[in-house]
């Protein structure tokens, strides 16, 4: 090992050490977004860091709240989800539901309930443990976050502006996902970045 | 006459739907979960009357609804009153909420029952002898672990009464909706940003303190403050300080912070909850502002923290071989030349401040645009664990003699004589800086959490502050030619010694690996062991064809390089898989004496008033591991908490952890160890323990602040 090798890993080594004095309790809107690989729907594993090069939108769902409800059959979140698609964006449904409490699925019916609904999430992404859920701080279905191709959290917050179960209030609504991916097609950074989330709290195992 | 028969069967048939509809919309409504009823503060109206209406809500047990800031989720209750023509309503008068939580989730509402009250003004051309019909559209979400959005329309029909007839008292629920109304407060607020922290000050509060069991601050409006971190208090003359940590949508200078402040206090039949109304806007803090909570350090004390910190760091399992080492290589100069030997201090604490330098700036670029540091920086890095633990394993094959750097790399490794060049001891003081780093060294945690929160300059001056405190040690024995003359004589025994503290390295990166067991799995273990013996090889291969002819040479030591790539590559691909797949496993041992951490836990057990023993860890930190095995493990301890009922719950730290993070920063750490006793009974901010335990520390603070909180009560 010559000397400046040396450095440079004493350099790197540093680095990481200051990772740790850094690090912050919750993902934080122009940092890098945390990590996390876990089970999907397909039966297979799904790793954040793999989708390097892509905005990805992580969406908190639980099939059977009101709340979600609302924005899948009045058709509000499926229609997202094509916008995305046709963007080259990748969605993600996040289900933290603990086994046993509302919202959990398995691969098959995950399938299934989003086939019923029309909804074309690239994948769904299972977290009974919670893990994902308490990184990023998620507490609500529904709930989103906007990653960057760099691995950057670019939004979190609500699907639109009025916080109600009624269907009726979508078309009053500002929607802050479709404004989004409408600035960011447009290569603009997204303005209103942090929103206040709504909808039913996240099913995690207490 | 058919068609009259008809026709007054067609007026029947109106009526009796009419009727039908009167009925629907009547004062009452009722779900499986919730009873809503239409109140009002009279039984009649006159023109020109202001009242009280109100929704009452019984909601079944386990059931909750929510306040005008749900919190974290959920919806508040809306009222949408049609009203006769000219007469208004105010917005609701919020009640008092709770503090409803689930999981990580925290939420504002109401249990069991509330009352919405509104104010409403009755037009002064209201028809004597006419009803006055309130009518409301209550639409509100309820929520147990599930939640369901529900609404009723309600009316209540009132009498206009001429004047001089007494227009009753009506409901008598609005008399309980009015008591549990916050009030105004008597106390003089000032709010004040301290880094993420917004500190609250209730002026007058504190003279009132011995009898308050809790102090919860509701925010009215999302975002302002972060709703489910700790609200730590503490006293300062006759203030009460309340620590709120700022939200996702922070209060900008002289914004108004406006919520509801609500005091329980114990009373002879049981604790009775108030709220009072706070409007305070944020202003800069007053600069004679000097607190009394223990990590709000001046500056001054901030470094002398920090050198002590440093100068303790040199005391470190994994720093002391290096240093020693670095010592006792002054031996052999001590009486050649002074200078030479001055200067090897100096090149060695350049080393450990430029390290340091190094950090702070680092640490300001992150914290000022993490965004360039990019993709997989990542907390408490299993990758980092791995890399120290190869470099520990290095050095100690160096002690043990398996290789030498020929050149300068490594004043540990090589021959402790002839070491002429001083990028050696630069080097060295580079080695210590990174080796002392994995964990909080006592009084460091102190420091470094006054640093994270402080200009970029006075973070700076606190690390270097630290730095200086490692290498002082080394430079007061290069300065001192009569401490030198202290050391004892060279000899053999230096090389038996050299290699015998190979034996702590290697200990260290067993340690290391241990942790890395946790963190990534039992295949890194094997991942992190068959990197160590690749890193062996390229040891012995590259010192055995060192001497060698230039061919054998050059081929050894690129062998010797491939295999070190091997081991790094390898290892740093395989712990970045392993790390991400990794599941905590929670083994619980059969003769455990403490509970896991929670938050909700933690809350649980204040609010019955239990005492509470908080330990923060981490499986890396080798302070926590010290002081648990010496003194939190010890039978006196265990006694002690048993026979005081003191719940010991013990937070894990040594994989990422928001919630313990949280803690940690509320208490202005950036680290483990951390200690906090809350003592029974009151809702004072728990005490912080030093960072260095022995059970006698431990079972006398919690004796006396036990003794304390008895007397208070």
């Amino acid at each position: 090992m010559s000397q400046k090798h040396f450095s440079s890993f004493i350099f790197a080594s540093l680095l990481l050490v200051f990772a740790t004095f850094s690090a912050q309790a919750e993902p934080v809107i122009n940092q890098p977004a945390p990590l996390f690989s876990a089970a999907t729907a397909d039966g297979k594993t799904l790793n954040l860091a793999d989708l390097h090069g892509k905005t990805v939108i992580l969406e908190w769902t639980n099939h059977e709240c009101p709340f979600v409800k609302k924005h899948y059959e009045s058709g509000n979140i499926p229609n997202l989800q094509k916008q995305a698609a046709a963007q080259g964006v990748v969605w993600l449904q996040i289900i933290s539901s603990a086994a046993g409490k509302q919202g959990f699925v398995d691969g098959e019916t995950a399938k299934k309930v989003n086939a019923e609904r029309g909804a074309t999430p690239a994948n769904t992404v299972f977290d009974p443990e919670g893990t994902i859920g308490k990184l990023y701080a998620a507490t609500n279905t529904p709930q989103f976050f906007i990653i960057n191709p760099e691995g950057v959290l670019l939004y979190k917050g609500a699907i639109d502006s009025i916080p109600s179960a009624d269907q009726t209030d979508i078309a009053k609504a500002e929607n802050y996902i479709s404004e989004a991916l409408v600035e960011l097609a447009a290569g603009k950074s997204i303005s209103k970045n942090t929103t206040k989330p709504y909808g039913c709290t996240v099913k995690y195992a207490s | 006459m058919t068609m009259k028969i008809l026709h007054v069967l067609f007026i029947a048939l109106l009526m009796g739907s009419m009727s039908f509809t009167t009925q629907a919309a009547d004062s009452f409504a009722a779900t499986d979960q919730v009873k809503v009823q239409l109140i009002a503060s009279v039984d009649g109206v006159h023109s020109g009357d202001e009242i009280l209406v109100g929704v009452q809500q019984l909601i079944i047990p386990h059931w909750h609804t929510y306040w005008k800031n749900s919190g974290d989720s959920g919806l508040p209750t809306t009222i949408d009153y049609e009203l006769p023509k000219g007469a208004t309503v105010s917005d609701i008068l919020w009640p008092v909420p709770e503090h409803i939580t689930l999981g990580p989730v925290t939420n504002y509402g109401y249990s069991h029952e509330v009352i919405l009250l509104s104010k409403l003004k009755i037009p002064s051309d209201a028809v004597i002898g006419s009803a006055f019909a309130v009518k409301a559209k209550v639409k509100w979400l309820v929520c147990k672990e599930e939640c369901i959005p529900q609404e009723a329309d309600l009316q209540l029909d009132l009498p206009v009464l001429s004047a001089g007839v007494e227009g009753g008292h009506g409901s008598p629920l609005i008399a309980n909706a009015l008591a549990a109304l916050p009030l105004d407060s008597p106390w003089q607020f000032s709010l004040h940003a301290k880094g993420e922290q917004l500190l609250l000050n209730a002026k007058g509060l504190a003279q009132r303190a011995t009898f308050i069991k809790k102090i919860q601050f509701y925010p009215d409006e999302w975002g302002k403050v972060v709703h489910s971190a700790a609200q730590i208090q503490s006293v300062d003359g006759d203030s009460l300080q309340l620590q709120l940590k700022s939200g996702d949508a922070p209060l900008t200078q002289d914004a108004v912070l406006s919520g509801i402040l609500a005091v329980t206090k114990e009373t002879g039949n049981g604790s009775i909850t108030r709220g009072y109304s706070v409007t305070v806007p944020l202003t800069a803090a007053p600069v004679s502002d000097s607190k009394d909570t223990a990590a709000d350090l001046v500056l001054s004390s901030a470094l002398l923290l920090a050198l002590l910190g440093g100068l303790i760091l040199n005391l470190m399992p994994c720093v002391f071989p290096v240093l020693s080492i670095k010592a006792l290589s002054l031996i052999q100069h001590a009486d050649k030349d002074p200078l030479h030997t001055r200067l090897h201090g100096w090149a060695y604490t350049a080393g450990i401040q430029l390290s340091f330098l190094l950090l702070g700036v680092l640490l300001i670029a992150l914290k000022s645009g993490g965004a360039e540091i990019g993709w997989g920086f990542q907390f408490q890095s299993p990758l980092f664990v791995l890399l120290v633990a190869y470099l520990m394993f290095a050095v100690g094959l160096s002690l043990s003699g398996v290789f030498t750097i020929g050149g300068s790399i490594m004043g540990v490794g090589s021959n402790l004589a002839n070491r002429s060049g001083y990028s050696g001891s630069f080097f060295t003081g580079v080695l210590a800086s990174i080796v002392a780093t994995p964990c909080t060294a006592p009084f460091m945690g102190a420091a470094l959490g006054f640093a994270l929160t402080q200009p970029p300059l006075i973070q700076i001056a606190v690390l270097q502050s630290l730095g200086f405190g490692l290498a002082l040690p080394y430079l007061l024995l290069s300065h001192w030619p009569s401490l030198q003359r202290r050391l004892p004589k060279p000899g053999l025994w230096m090389e038996r010694l050299k290699q015998g503290f190979a034996f702590p390295m290697y200990a260290a990166s067993v340690w290391l690996v241990w942790v890395l067991a946790q963190q990534a799995g039992i295949n890194a273990v094997a991942v992190a062991l068959a990197g160590m013996v690749a890193i062996a090889f390229a040891a012995w291969l590259y010192e055995a064809t060192k001497l060698s002819a230039t061919t054998a040479r050059f081929s050894g030591a690129s062998v010797a390089s491939v295999f070190l790539l091997v081991a790094l590559l390898g290892g740093i691909v395989a712990i970045n898989t392993l790390a991400a797949t990794a599941q905590p496993d929670n083994v619980v041992s059969h003769d455990q004496h403490w509970e896991a951490y929670s938050a909700a836990r933690l809350k649980e057990l204040r609010a019955a008033g239990k005492p509470v023993f908080v330990n923060f860890t981490a499986a890396w930190c080798i302070s926590c591991l010290v002081n648990e095995k010496v003194a939190l493990s010890q039978q006196t301890v265990i006694d002690t908490f048993k026979n005081g009922g003191i719940t010991y719950l013990k937070g894990d730290w040594t994989n990422r952890d928001a919630e313990i993070t949280h803690i940690l920063a509320d208490f202005d750490r950036s680290g483990v160890p951390l200690y906090l006793f809350y003592p029974a009974g009151t809702a004072e901010k728990p005490v912080i323990l030093p960072q260095i335990l022995t059970p006698e520390i431990v079972t006398q603070t919690v004796s006396a602040i036990q003794a304390v909180a008895v007397i208070n009560q």
